[in-house]
């Protein structure tokens, strides 16, 4: 009998149909899906003896402590520190998912390191006798601002930069004292102060929430008084003047405009809600330092070398603001961050940075921390090669030494002798004076913070107001611009992942708009847009939300948007 | 019916080399380095699950025990048997680690809590273990050629002869639903 072709392709189609009701074609799928979990390049779970290690979280100012479940050297899981008697143990979701972020996908960990360096001295070398070399600090009152603020006291023309701020500087709140608080849209309980402060001073103040959507802090407010934009100041203050009499009133304000704050000069919460706050202390060799100024001060077209620390997230300052002050024939831009996304789109350079918990670096005290606290984000996961630490990137050219920076510091606080040290291990709460130097430096590195003593007596501070200025006639905007809340960049990509797809944060390219706005400019949910003002337009996609009011856009507090309508408080939507 | 032959010959061919050949071919198959008696220990030496496959005090499972743990009992043989003399002799006596190879071993990217099914769940050892602890040997360790996991984890074991719940995704969902427990994807893969 011979065989021919047929019987051969019979043959396998016989095989092929035998393969599928046997578990071998199923079983290999599934086995080659586990065996691809550990090719190369694929994260692997670590192994090792599991142990706790402490630091504190540098993506906001709040800094709370923070205890890291390790596997070996790797953290895996984040939490707060129990007994901490600021912090309380808690920890915000952006904290807790704080290990994800060296893996952000799109962190930089390359950059035009040398290239930037030459430029610079190119600079500084030819700058002219009208222009300033400048270093902006989007998050004042570490020991790197110091850093900053001595360099360019080395320079001729060197000027320290930082965002203006009425509170958290030498006016910080004291929130237990409250016995109102009149809130302009700050979002008290969504990213305003440290998260466990705020919850345990809640039963103290009743809260009246001033805005016009029904945020999440609106939602558990004592009060909520929608208000058109516009009208927040007029509705505050009579607040303020019918409650000043049942004891000290603070009001706060989310974009900390003057005119609101101010308000707290009538209400009794200078000296008591609001109160006069001491900075840790310097090394005396560092008083010799150029003052803080703020950018509108300088003259336009002034700027000739510009370098911006984006390092830590602090205040986004426009871009519109901060370009009229360049020079206009090629200025020097450096941009010192972990992602392209902020300033990064306007600069010359982009010179990677460590991120949390990579950084080592110190936290200033938050807004709601009555006294100087000084604690360190310590590095609990080796940084990549090749990224630039800014404080001495910039230290190198005005010849400073900036390496021992921090633990100068330290000293200069032990050396005062003032305020207590709690250490996260066994959450005791020593003097300082009762701890070696050495010991407080080692201390620090482990997991702990050091607060200040409380005065006796509370001073009653200056704030630091500014006239405001009358924008322009913009009747061709119909539209009234909500900024949303702020929120540290990069975020973890799982967490950013979560919460954009449910829109509960409107994600950066997205804004929100009452749906007769939306069908007055003929856009449906989920479709493409302009979103224009003054200051440029935007390519966005629209989410519809029944809680906004009409007359009003709802934009993600995010550098392009920020850019877009930072100093542009007006905007209109078209349909693409 | 000649035009059949070859059909069914691949058919046939083919069914055997799926059900007989393959899971020969799919798993190595290697002795655990001790043949170790759950039978005798918890019957002679009176123990329970727990003694040995303790948690630790912040909560974590100590899986299989280590060296120290059997040392402890076991400084010189207490019995007759080959293989307790054979444990003693090799790793007891020159204090070298057994390489022991866990059946249970999950992959890599799931987070699996033994206290959280312990102590909350109150589900006994058995429940995903079968009868592992009351055998007298321990069977050889059936790897998967591609995957790197135990055999164990698909199926029962047909030397044991009982039954228990896979310890795939699918089997570990299937119990969730029957206690009427819903959990996200990150519950379980951190």
């Amino acid at each position: 009998m011979t065989s021919t072709r047929r019987d051969l392709i019979k043959f396998g189609g016989g095989a092929a149909v035998g393969a599928l009701l046997t578990p071998a074609p199923w079983r290999l799928v599934t086995d080659t899906a586990l065996w691809s979990e550990t090719w190369p390049g694929v994260p692997r779970v670590a192994r090792g003896e599991i142990r706790a290690r402490y630091t504190n979280c540098s993506l906001c100012p709040a800094g709370c402590p923070v205890r890291a479940r390790c596997l070996g050297d790797q953290p895996v899981a984040l939490f707060g520190v129990a007994d901490h008697p600021f912090s309380h143990g808690t920890l915000c979701p952006f904290g807790l998912a704080g290990h994800h972020l060296p893996y952000h996908p799109q962190r930089l960990k390359q950059g035009p390191v040398e290239q930037a360096k030459a430029a610079v001295a190119e600079a500084i070398a030819r700058c002219g006798a009208e222009e300033r070399i400048a270093i902006l600090d989007l998050r004042p009152g570490r020991t790197a601002s110091w850093t900053y603020r001595r360099a360019a006291k080395q320079w001729k023309s060197g000027t320290y930069l930082a965002p203006h701020r009425i509170l958290g500087g030498d006016a910080a709140v004291n929130l237990a004292a409250a016995k109102n608080v009149i809130s302009v849209g700050a979002p008290l309980f969504d990213g305003w102060g440290t998260p466990g402060n705020v919850i345990a001073a809640r039963d103290k103040f009743r809260l009246i929430q001033i805005e016009a959507t029904e945020s999440r802090t609106a939602s558990l407010a004592d009060t909520w008084v929608p208000v058109q934009p516009g009208d927040e100041l007029q509705t505050a203050r009579k607040f303020a003047q019918d409650l000043a009499a049942q004891g000290p009133t603070l009001v706060l304000d989310a974009g900390e405009r003057s005119e609101i704050l101010a308000l707290n000069q009538t209400t009794g919460a200078l000296g008591t809600a609001i109160v006069s706050r001491r900075e840790a202390p310097v090394p005396d060799s560092w008083n010799q330092a150029a003052p803080e100024s703020q950018l509108d001060a300088l003259p336009d077209r002034s700027i000739r070398v510009l370098l911006i620390d984006e390092s830590a997230a602090g205040s986004y300052i426009p871009w519109s603001r901060i370009e009229k002050k360049l020079v206009a024939d090629n200025p020097v831009v450096v941009v010192f961050g972990s992602s392209a996304d902020g300033y990064g789109r306007h600069a010359g350079f982009v010179l990677p940075t460590a991120v949390y918990p990579e950084a080592v670096d110190d936290i200033p005290p938050a807004v709601d921390s009555p006294v100087a606290m000084f604690r360190l984000s310590t590095s609990l996961v080796a940084a990549p090669a090749g990224l630039v630490n800014p404080a001495q990137f910039i230290a190198g050219f005005a010849g400073i030494d900036a390496a021992n920076s921090l633990r100068e510091r330290a000293d200069a606080i032990h050396k005062a002798g003032r305020g207590n040290l709690f250490t996260y291990a066994d959450a005791k709460s020593t003097p300082l004076k009762d701890v070696k130097a050495d010991d407080f430096w080692k201390a620090l590195n482990d997991g702990a913070s050091w607060a200040d003593e409380a005065p006796v007596r509370p001073a009653a501070p200056i704030l630091a107001l500014v006239a405001s200025t009358a924008n322009a006639t913009e009747d061709d905007l119909p539209l009234a611009v909500l900024m949303a809340e702020a929120q540290p960049t990069p975020g973890s990509p799982i967490l950013t992942k979560l919460y954009q797809e449910s829109n509960l944060r409107l994600a950066a390219n997205r804004i929100a708009l009452h749906p007769s706005a939306a069908k007055s400019c003929g856009i449906a949910d989920g479709g493409r847009a302009m979103l224009q003002t003054r200051c440029g337009k935007l390519e966005v996609q629209v989410t519809l939300d029944e809680g906004l009011p009409p007359g009003v856009v709802r934009v993600p507090a995010v550098p392009c948007t920020l850019d877009l309508c930072g100093t542009s408080p007006r905007a209109k939507v078209v349909r693409i | 019916m000649r035009g059949v032959f070859p059909f069914a010959a691949g058919l046939a061919i083919m069914l055997a080399a799926g059900w007989v050949g393959f899971p020969h071919a799919i798993y190595k198959s290697r002795p655990q380095p001790v043949d170790f008696s759950h039978k005798v220990h918890a019957d002679k030496a009176g123990q329970k699950c727990e003694d040995c496959h303790a948690f630790r005090p912040d909560g974590t499972f100590a899986g299989i025990p280590t060296l120290d743990k059997c040392a402890g009992c076991h400084a010189a043989p207490m019995g007759t048997t080959p293989a307790e003399k054979n444990f003693v002799d090799q790793y007891v006596t020159p204090v070298r680690e057994p390489q022991w190879a866990a059946y249970a071993s999950q992959p890599d990217n799931v987070f699996f809590s033994h206290i959280a099914h312990v102590k909350r769940g109150q589900i006994q050892c058995e429940t995903c273990h079968g009868n592992h602890g009351s055998t007298d040997h321990l069977q050889p360790f059936q790897q998967d050629r591609i995957s790197g996991y135990s055999r164990n984890i698909w199926q029962v074991s047909e030397r044991v002869k009982t039954t228990r719940p896979s310890m795939t995704m699918a089997g570990c969902i299937d119990c969730h639903h029957e206690k009427g427990l819903e959990h996200s994807c990150l519950d379980c893969h951190k």
